[in-house]
């Protein structure tokens, strides 16, 4: 090995080091306790099972409900954010008075907490005295999270949305201000109008940041914990335990340390599919772009 | 003259006994603490009303007099327990003692993860409070005994009762008192059995509706997908509907009737159906209520009658800063069946959750000796009746014995009497090792079906067969 080599690796050593503390040594160890039944309060001790794990989590009916319920937050979530993000961000990117202090003030949800915003919207939510349900009331709406799980359903994706789309809309606005100001112009000297040029010139080049923000967007929200468990609790009933929320619980609650594992690690095994998806598809819309 | 003299030296002898023994056991604390001064003790609680007294109060008084300081941390239910079992399950030692809640002590004792404290004060008698006096102790500390040895685990510094609790300003009020009685044709006065809270119920929320005020015939901890509201059903509810021990056959650990249990059984899902039909009288988001919320609604005076743990009696619904029926209150046994009183009276049965806690020394403490010497400290007899003041507990019978207790006692709509007397029908929770786990599937269940996500029978079947099937994969 070249003294430059290895003057590059003792570079590298800090993070390798700290990288698998932190991530291959988890993962390792995660996917070994996938292996055993473990629960801390057991009779039985620590039992290899080998794949039995997952074979029961195939047969789940809890699992799989928590996790279509985690599917469509994500989808319906996701796809709410990205649409307000964009529009928003395209009406940012234009200049009139008072952009600046919008901007600022869209971007305080972010600095919040996610348990403070949880407990933020428990008191805006709280049946018959919340700002909320109280107004809805009196415009003969009832509004009750704790009995209504579509409604329950719907304000968490609504909190969701509130918290993050100024993420979805700082992202967008970067991509706006970093893309090539000529193929605007030329379309404009061609005579195209606002919405062709945002159709035919600007939506295409902002295609790849568009599959990144919602890859970044979809990891999050298959995660969810805080702002959900803090405002619901997964209610009413279980209409809101989304798959997150079951596996924190499982965990943390039931001391199912070896099936919690098995679980953790075929959600990581969806979230690489998905990743893998995705990159496949930013590739692809990557050599099309270029290709025009 | 002569007479006022009398009563000044009777006054003056009184002051002198009194001022030495204070001042001794102050001097005792000083110089058993001496050794540690300046070492800190880390603690964790549960944010009860006894458990910020701690914090607030005792904590503050052992650290002036000892030098010792306490940092203390009081958490909701379920973050304190993840915290402390996952200190315990990896023994790294942050918190040299812990409040252990009595249906968690087998738990703990099942994993050996606390301190003998019979060792300690028999190997350090420095350290032994010459006032312990364990003999005083109410039964609560039976709780906190290896059946074995009869050596202490943990000494209890919160104990109270979940009784029922009524507004005398309406049940004695006699527009009230009429209109009931032409309704239901018998006297107004706290039920007796199921049938007649129902009615009562039922009648406030419709004189509430008539009247055009904010007042419900019922409330309850029914926040689904909370462990507040297992609990209630499992403490409350099934108990005096003679469904005992979670409906677990202790003998064999199974719920299901197939299997000897009878947590799906006829009675178990007739009482569950009348729990969730009976929240129509409670107030509206009655399904966001906690143990807390369950007290705040009967304080916020929109209550007439309910079922709560009277630890919020003292700090809460007799504080006329935060209750709206300070001294409007009274408190008695909850419903019953004559069959589950009569099992009872004969100690083959209970009707209601004595709940409770013990301060104990986590086996991976760092300062197990000053923890003990702090655990002391939280129940000790010269503060036994301030502290009954300001959370309603007694785990003392020397307690009762006080004046002041007696003041209390109306001030807390007869509570005290009331414990006295009916002690002997309550009982803390079944011995179940393994109840942390369980009290999750219950929760699962009993949400779906509070939820209506699924009917009160066919949620009691699925959760007896889900917990007879854990109760296999975890060994029993």
């Amino acid at each position: 090995m070249h003294g430059t080599e290895l003057k590059g690796w003792g570079f590298l050593s800090p993070t390798l080091v700290v990288l698998g503390f932190v991530g291959i040594f988890p993962f390792v160890y995660v996917l070994y306790l996938s292996l055993f039944y473990y629960n801390i309060f057991s009779l039985r001790g620590i039992v290899y099972v080998g794949i039995n794990n997952f074979r029961k989590l195939m047969n789940d009916p809890k699992f799989m409900s928590a996790l279509s319920k985690g599917l469509l937050f994500v989808v319906v979530t996701c796809g709410v954010e990205i649409t307000l993000g964009l529009a928003i961000a395209l009406l940012l990117s234009k200049k009139f008075v008072g952009r600046g202090v919008l901007r600022t003030i869209m971007t305080l949800p972010l600095a919040m907490a996610p348990v403070a915003i949880g407990s933020m919207w428990i008191v805006i939510t709280r049946p018959a005295v919340g700002p909320v349900s109280y107004w809805l009331g009196k415009l003969g709406i009832s509004y009750d999270i704790s009995e209504s799980a579509l409604q329950a359903f719907f304000t968490t994706v609504i909190m969701d949305v509130w918290h993050w789309t100024p993420f979805v809309i700082l992202a967008f606005l970067a991509g706006l201000t970093s893309l090539p100001r000529e193929p605007m112009e030329a379309a404009r000297v061609d005579g195209a109008g606002p919405w062709q040029t945002f159709r035919h010139v600007i939506f295409p080049l902002m295609r790849p940041i568009l599959v990144t923000i919602v890859f970044i967007r979809i990891m999050d929200t298959f995660r969810i914990y805080d702002e959900v468990w803090a405002l619901t609790s997964g209610g009413p009933g279980t209409a809101t335990k989304y798959v997150s929320i079951h596996l924190v619980r499982l965990v943390l609650a039931r001391q199912e340390y070896g099936y919690g594992a098995s679980m953790s690690v075929f959600l990581l095994y969806l979230t690489i599919v998905m990743c893998w998806v995705l990159m496949n598809l930013i590739t692809r819309v990557k050599k099309e772009v270029y290709a025009e | 003259m002569g007479r006022k003299i009398v009563v000044l030296f009777v006054a003056v002898a009184v002051l002198c006994m009194a001022i030495p023994a204070y001042a001794t056991t102050d001097e005792w604390w000083k110089k058993a603490g001496a050794p540690y001064k300046g070492i800190t003790l880390k603690g964790i609680g549960q944010s009860t009303p006894p458990s910020e007294v701690v914090r607030d109060v005792i904590a503050p008084e052992f650290e002036k007099l000892t030098g010792i300081k306490i940092d203390f941390e009081v958490q909701p239910w379920g973050v304190q327990y993840e915290k402390v079992i996952r200190d315990m399950d990896t023994g790294a030692g942050i918190y040299d003692f812990a409040y252990i809640e009595q249906d968690a002590i087998y738990a703990f004792l099942q994993k050996d993860w606390l301190v003998d404290m019979t060792k300690i004060w028999q190997e350090h008698p420095e350290l032994t409070d010459p006032d312990l006096d364990l003999a005083d102790f109410t039964k609560f500390i039976e709780y906190y005994k290896d059946p074995a040895t009869g050596h202490i685990y943990g000494l209890p510094f919160e104990a109270f009762l979940k009784m029922y609790v009524y507004r005398t300003d309406l049940f004695e009020d006699p527009e009230i008192m009429r209109a009931f009685k032409s309704e239901y044709g018998w006297d107004l006065r706290p039920a007796i059995d199921w049938e007649e809270y129902e009615q009562i119920a039922k009648f406030f929320t419709e004189w509430g509706k008539k009247k055009g005020i904010e007042l419900y015939g019922h409330t309850a901890q029914a926040k689904t997908g909370y462990q507040a509201l297992p609990y209630e059903m499992v403490e409350s509810i099934w108990p005096p509907w003679g469904i005992y021990n979670w409906g677990i056959n202790l003998n064999n650990w199974r719920t299901s009737v197939k299997n000897g249990g009878n947590l799906n059984g006829d009675l178990a899902k007739e009482a569950f159906r009348w729990y969730i039909d009976m929240l129509q009288y409670a107030p509206p988001g009655v399904k966001t209520y906690t143990w807390d919320e369950e007290a705040a609604s009967l304080a916020a005076g929109i209550v007439a009658q309910g079922f709560t743990y009277c630890e919020f009696l003292g700090g809460l619904l007799a504080n006329p800063e935060k209750s709206k029926i300070a001294g409007k209150f009274a408190v008695t046994m909850p419903p019953s069946s004559p069959q589950s009183m009569n099992e009872a009276v004969r100690g083959l049965g209970y009707l209601g959750y004595y709940d409770g806690a013990s301060y104990s020394i986590l086996h991976a403490a760092k300062n197990p000796l000053p923890a003990a010497l702090f655990i002391q400290f939280i129940v000790r007899k010269d503060f036994a009746v301030e502290y009954a003041r300001r959370a309603s507990r007694v785990v003392r019978k020397s307690t009762f014995a006080s004046p002041m207790l007696k003041e209390l006692d109306q001030q807390q709509g007869g509570y005290f009497t009331a414990f006295q007397k009916y002690e002997f029908l309550f009982a803390g929770a079944a011995p179940l090792p393994m109840h942390l786990v369980i009290i999750d599937i219950y929760m699962d269940w009993i949400s779906k079906a509070v939820a209506g996500e699924v009917s009160p029978d066919d949620a009691l079947d699925s959760l007896a067969e889900e917990i007879d099937s854990t109760m296999i994969e975890m060994g029993y």
